[in-house]
């Protein structure tokens, strides 16, 4: 009988999204402007895997010979104040930049999918639980990041604890929120009544049946999340020179915007790219997912 | 009414704990200790647990808290390490520049994006409502400190516009002109997301009845959309510009330092570059109690123009 209902736990996960995945993706494809940029954010991705293979020179080289050059066909995104190649150095910071995203929304939605599920299954722990994520609230992300840097130091890791802070509140809220809607559900109170035990329940019943709802608020942060990592580069809080991080970069060339504006504005630049495509893409994704919005 | 405001008080004051809690914390977990920095390199074991004792280091954390909080409740804050001001001080000169600017681009930002909204819904489907939209997506990508950069680039100094460094006194003083350029790039980071909510918001409430009903009633398109429409369409936007206060509160930090603005964010990221942590802390605490107030106050005006959560 527990088999039985744990297919039906199963079914009800698949209906909600993740078999259905490939119906996401067709219709994902068949808009426009989500498709094109899907295909950017690829082209980002990709390119920000492959830098060491694709970059012209290396990030690192300093060149006084040829210092604060605009783009030429040489250096197609020109020179910095210390002569080193902007594209080989956007190349290598899009891949820290991304990185700090990535890490921030993996790990800050694990750990708020775990609270918001854990607070929607045991009511106890409930009201402990939301009052622990309205503090983390009250702390905006640029906040922590400062207080987190003032403590252990500027660096990539006080970024990332930020991130995380930032994404964990949020997600738990959604989380939650959907969480509580399958607990009512009759499939829940069917494994309860023959015995399934708690681990299952939240798991094969409650996660794969929130999974993704998360996922889509996910792809929505992914865009915050590089924007307040990059403000934090910007602020000196992230990495430290001469590790190339696109809000850094921007600051870095903040005191050459009269002489060479390329400097600051092509690191901007690139992160405004990024963020558009993927605040573009969780858009279409969250426009598919939504049944309403479909209407 | 007022038994909801009380309520949302008591919540609120859990949170306010926490964040006490965390400055706190991040005096404890400093890796220099405040009593060997007073006694100096030289001094002898005793000379350091004497000054430890003096000020109650040698306590349980308990008690250090709560005479902590005493002291944040007396306005005393512990003195800066630079430059040995007291650092309540320094923070009582920082606080009216960054309510300036949050409030100038607030002022900015609220009516352009509320305009661009309800334009974009009323217009819906046509080529004006794609480009309102398609300029606050672009907004909402838009890193603040790229256009604070263009900002600077153009209307700061290529065309001199307006100065771009510093404050060069209060609104009412003759500080007006160095305002406008960081009040416009703060600002402008909250238009896009106030035109998308606003949109949304018109269009569900143009569907709505009473819309209908005002139509029927014979009045003027330009009444049904101001008085009926928008003023229910602000419920919701309210609630998102509380939600942005961490954005903007996170922009000021950004743009004060970018514009040398003198607010609590400039004088925050300085102190933590220059290892002056009781500066730091005050200041970090300062923002997060800004930031919980702006939330009590958007949830006590949601309050007040939404009938319906009184009835609750």
């Amino acid at each position: 009988m527990s088999v039985e209902t744990v297919n039906v736990a199963a079914a009800a996960s698949e209906e909600t999204g993740l078999l259905s995945r490939a119906g996401v993706l067709r219709r994902l494809a068949r808009d426009k402007i989500a498709a094109a940029a899907a295909l950017a954010l690829t082209l980002i991705v990709l390119s920000a895997v492959f830098a060491p293979l694709i970059a012209p020179y290396d990030p690192y080289l300093t060149d006084l010979t040829k210092v604060m050059q605009p783009p030429s066909a040489e250096h197609w995104f020109g020179t910095d104040n210390t002569g080193r190649d902007i594209f080989s150095r956007i190349l290598y910071g899009t891949r820290n930049t991304l990185m700090l995203g990535l890490v921030g929304v993996v790990i800050g939605g694990f750990l708020g999918g775990v609270l918001g599920i854990l607070a929607a299954y045991y009511r106890r722990a409930d009201g402990w639980i939301m009052r622990l994520v309205d503090v983390m609230l009250a702390f905006p992300a640029i906040l922590i990041g400062l207080a987190v840097a003032a403590i252990f130091g500027a660096g990539l890791t006080a970024v990332v604890i930020a991130l995380v802070v930032a994404t964990v509140p949020d997600v738990a809220r959604v989380a939650r929120g959907s969480a509580v809607g399958v607990m009512g559900q009759e499939f829940m109170e069917a494994g309860r009544a023959v015995g399934v035990s708690d681990g299952t329940l939240i798991w094969r019943y409650l996660t794969l049946n929130c999974i993704s709802t998360i996922f889509v608020f996910l792809t929505l942060r992914f865009g915050q999340i590089i924007l307040i990592g990059s403000a934090l580069g910007f602020l000196g809080m992230g990495a430290q020179p001469p590790t190339a991080e696109l809000g850094m970069m921007a600051a870095q060339g903040r005191d050459f915007l009269f002489m060479a504006p390329h400097i600051a504005t092509i690191p901007s630049f690139a992160i405004f790219v990024i963020v558009l495509a993927a605040n573009l893409l969780g858009d279409a994704t969250r426009d598919v997912l939504d049944p309403r919005l479909q209407q | 009414m007022g038994r909801q405001i009380v309520h949302r008080l008591l919540i609120s004051f859990p949170a306010l704990l926490g964040v006490l809690f965390l400055c706190f914390c991040l005096l404890q977990v400093v890796p220099a200790d405040p009593a060997m920095i007073i006694a100096g390199p030289e001094a002898k074991a005793e000379t350091i647990a004497a000054i430890r004792q003096e000020l109650g280091l040698d306590r349980p954390i308990p008690v250090q808290f709560a005479e902590y909080i005493g002291r944040v409740l007396r306005g005393d804050l512990g003195r800066s390490i630079i430059s040995n001001k007291m650092v309540s001080e320094e923070l009582a000169l920082t606080i009216g520049p960054t309510v300036e600017l949050m409030l100038g681009g607030m002022l900015i930002a609220i009516p352009i994006g509320l305009t661009l909204g309800t334009l974009a819904a009323v217009r819906r489907g046509t080529i004006v409502d794609r480009i309102i939209m398609a300029f606050s997506v672009a907004g909402v990508s838009m890193p603040v400190f790229f256009i604070g950069l263009i900002l600077i680039q153009y209307m700061g100094f290529k065309w001199g516009l307006f100065p771009f460094t510093g404050r060069t006194g209060p609104i009412w003083d003759g500080g007006l002109p160095s305002l406008v350029l960081p009040a416009l790039t703060l600002g402008s980071v909250l238009i896009g997301p106030i035109a998308r909510l606003t949109r949304t918001a018109v269009l569900e409430v143009l569907g709505a009845d009473f819309v209908r009903t005002a139509r029927a009633k014979g009045l003027r398109e330009t009444a049904v959309i101001v008085h009926h429409a928008l003023r229910n369409a602000l419920i919701p936007v309210v609630t998102l510009i509380g939600l942005q206060a961490a954005f903007l509160l996170g922009g000021a930090v950004v743009t004060e330092t970018m514009f040398s603005w003198p607010g609590v964010g400039r004088l925050a990221v300085g102190a933590i570059v220059s290892s002056d942590f009781p500066t730091a802390q005050g200041a970090i605490m300062i923002l997060a109690i800004a930031f919980l107030s702006i939330n009590l106050l958007v949830d006590i005006l949601y309050v007040y123009l939404d009938p319906r959560v009184q009835r609750t």
